[in-house]
């Protein structure tokens, strides 16, 4: 572990994603105002010290929105990505260690999806199936395991010879025993990697959403949502467009940052570099 | 190698089926279908009218028996007509009895997407691959520390975002740029040349935002890419020999480690479709992502159908191309050594 934060960028990317992950987490006892509070005497304010990011068109505090907002971004990311690996990590050992025709099932399967573009699938399910937070978390999910898929399962191929492997089903151990007691364990760190990274473009993917009008819905607070409504007043309150893009650039930033990071520290071959 | 083209391209069948199947299951399971976003604009609309528009449309039929109606016509390369927009045909022109010709939607919108790319991408390639050589040479030195920046950076800008905030600077601030569509007004009456020069300046945002994300990723490829091949013995042998320092870069390892940006340009190709949305719904430009997000919102199935299909039918040239082309390029693929 000492390794991994003798990059110093790699710490900054750490400390960028804990404190957005802290702010969230207490954010109901930072927040000033309500979220959602409307209140019409106090319309397009400019940051000042009563609101620190402003104020928008409904007079709703930009900070405290914002807050809330880091709530759903990080949500989202979580949890498509959680729906992502968990996909990826049972097809792509199913692929990798049983090999055979389940191997090219799942193979062309994923060669299929990589062939849709992405973006236009996620639009069309997210506005069939009214856009809610739920509905986004799943299918972006269900629409990025293939990466996962094709690691995991290289992972495998290259484990599955391996002495230890052989030793252990010399010694009577069952599939089960041999994917999730030695060959997923020693397949951790490229999964984690992958992961931190994947959560970095679905935060992008739901602001993509919401900023389109297809991603969460009004009141709830989204960064991207803010971005939407601020399109409208960008001619009298830089503001509202300012701070969710800032905010956006720097959640992404964070995870590509440690992501890498620990990429780096675990392959010695790009450690060269 | 002409084997493997044809199974390659035999290939791409039961690939492109599988894809429209994926597809219109999708859209087919949801809720809604365009009577419902038609009965939204007209709320005297009575169940028995949006029957019967279920009825022409055949969305009263099975799935499975619609899928078969779209491929027994897909078969003739027909990709049905649009329900929304007054029935035009959704891929390409057609011709009625009085000889009036409507333009298909694809056939217009798809050309305006595609500029738009080869423009990125050749923007792309004129700036990563300098910053990329010359990250990998100064490595860890401050050309590549800002470079690096840079890269991170670009990863991490919102599109949209940067996108807006373009708009209002080069916009609205300083009028330097038009910031919708592909045409000023009173477009028609310009000489050619001013025409050109007209729509040149309305792709310049476009076009960036476009490319900002390539941008990136491709320079840290590049740098990469340089640096696995600086370290490979016939590098080392070059230099033993006493070869000119340039003549290294550029003849031995340039040339090799650019080699997999061919593959990596074919696998790009899904994400750069799919990237237009955002892109042509903010500037307002008529191409294949605003189609398919008005078409989205109307639920017209077959333009959405179509997009798709051609999407992907795009996308599998594209890597076969990519394929082909490094056949071509790599000596050891051509050959048949590797």
């Amino acid at each position: 572990m000492k390794l991994v934060w003798q990059n110093p960028l790699t710490l900054i990317g750490f400390i960028i994603i804990t404190s957005i992950l802290l702010l969230a987490a207490i954010a109901p006892l930072i927040a000033p105002y309500d979220p959602n509070a409307i209140n019409v005497k106090a319309i397009l304010l400019a940051p000042s010290q009563l609101h620190l990011m402003g104020t928008d068109g409904l007079g709703r505090d930009v900070f405290s929105r914002m807050l809330y907002g880091a709530r759903i971004s990080l949500m989202v990311g979580f949890v498509a990505v959680g729906i992502a690996t968990l996909i990826g990590i049972v097809l792509g050992a199913i692929a990798g260690f049983y090999r055979g025709w389940v191997d090219t099932l799942i193979m062309r399967t994923v060669d299929v999806m990589l062939s849709i573009p992405t973006f236009f699938l996620i639009l069309a399910v997210i506005a069939f199936l009214s856009p809610s937070i739920w509905n986004i978390m799943i299918v972006i999910g269900l629409t990025s395991w293939m990466g996962v898929t094709r690691l995991v399962r290289a992972e495998f191929l290259s484990l599955r010879n391996r002495e230890f492997v052989l030793a252990a089903q010399a010694l009577g151990a069952k599939d089960f025993r041999l994917i999730f007691g030695h060959l997923l364990p020693n397949s951790l760190t490229p999964i984690i990697v992958s992961s931190i990274l994947g959560i970095a473009s679905a935060v992008l993917v739901e602001s993509g959403l919401s900023f389109l009008g297809l991603g969460v819905q009004a009141p709830q607070a989204s960064w991207g949502n803010i971005l939407t409504d601020g399109k409208e007043y960008i001619q009298f309150a830089w503001w509202l467009s300012l701070f969710p893009g800032l905010a956006i650039l720097l959640t992404v930033l964070g995870y590509n940052l440690l992501g890498d990071g620990l990429r780096d520290a675990y392959n010695p071959r790009s450690n060269q570099h | 190698m002409a084997s493997y083209l044809l199974k390659r391209i035999l290939w791409m069948v039961p690939l492109l089926v599988g894809i429209s199947l994926i597809s219109f299951f999708i859209m087919h399971l949801a809720p809604g279908d365009i009577t419902t976003s038609e009965a939204s604009f007209n709320p005297k609309a009575s169940e028995e009218s949006r029957q019967k528009l279920r009825a022409l449309y055949n969305l009263d039929k099975p799935v499975i028996v619609q899928y078969g109606l779209w491929v027994k016509r897909l078969a003739k390369l027909d990709f049905g007509t649009s329900f929304a927009s007054h029935q035009r045909p959704v891929f390409w022109q057609t011709t009625d009895k009085d000889g009036n010709v409507t333009l298909g939607m694809i056939q217009e919108a798809l050309p305006i997407t595609l500029l738009i790319n080869v423009l990125s991408l050749l923007l792309i390639i004129g700036i990563a691959l300098p910053l990329g050589v010359i990250s990998a040479l100064k490595q860890n030195q401050w050309p590549d520390r800002g470079i690096t920046l840079f890269v991170f950076l670009g990863f991490a800008i919102p599109g949209f975002w940067l996108a807006l905030m373009l708009m209002y600077w080069t916009g609205v601030q300083h009028s330097w740029l038009p910031i919708s569509g592909l045409e000023s007004m009173g477009h028609e009456n310009l000489t050619w040349p001013a025409q050109i020069w007209d729509t040149l300046q309305h792709l310049v945002l476009p076009v960036f935002i476009s490319a900002i994300t390539g941008l990136a990723g491709i320079s840290l490829f590049v740098r990469n890419g340089m640096l696995d091949v600086l370290h490979q013995d016939y590098i080392t042998t070059a230099r033993a020999k006493g070869l000119n320092e340039n003549k290294i870069i550029y003849g031995h390892a340039l040339r090799n480690a650019l080699l997999p940006l061919i593959t990596i340009f074919g696998l790009s190709i899904p994400g750069l479709i799919g990237g237009s949305v955002i892109a042509e719904s903010i500037f307002a430009i008529p191409g294949m992502g605003k189609l398919f997000y008005d078409a989205v919102l109307m639920r017209d199935f077959p333009v959405i159908m179509g997009i798709l299909t051609i999407g992907a039918i795009l996308t599998m040239l594209g890597n076969l191309l990519a394929d082909i082309s490094y056949a071509w390029a790599d000596p050891r693929v051509r050959r048949g050594v590797m």
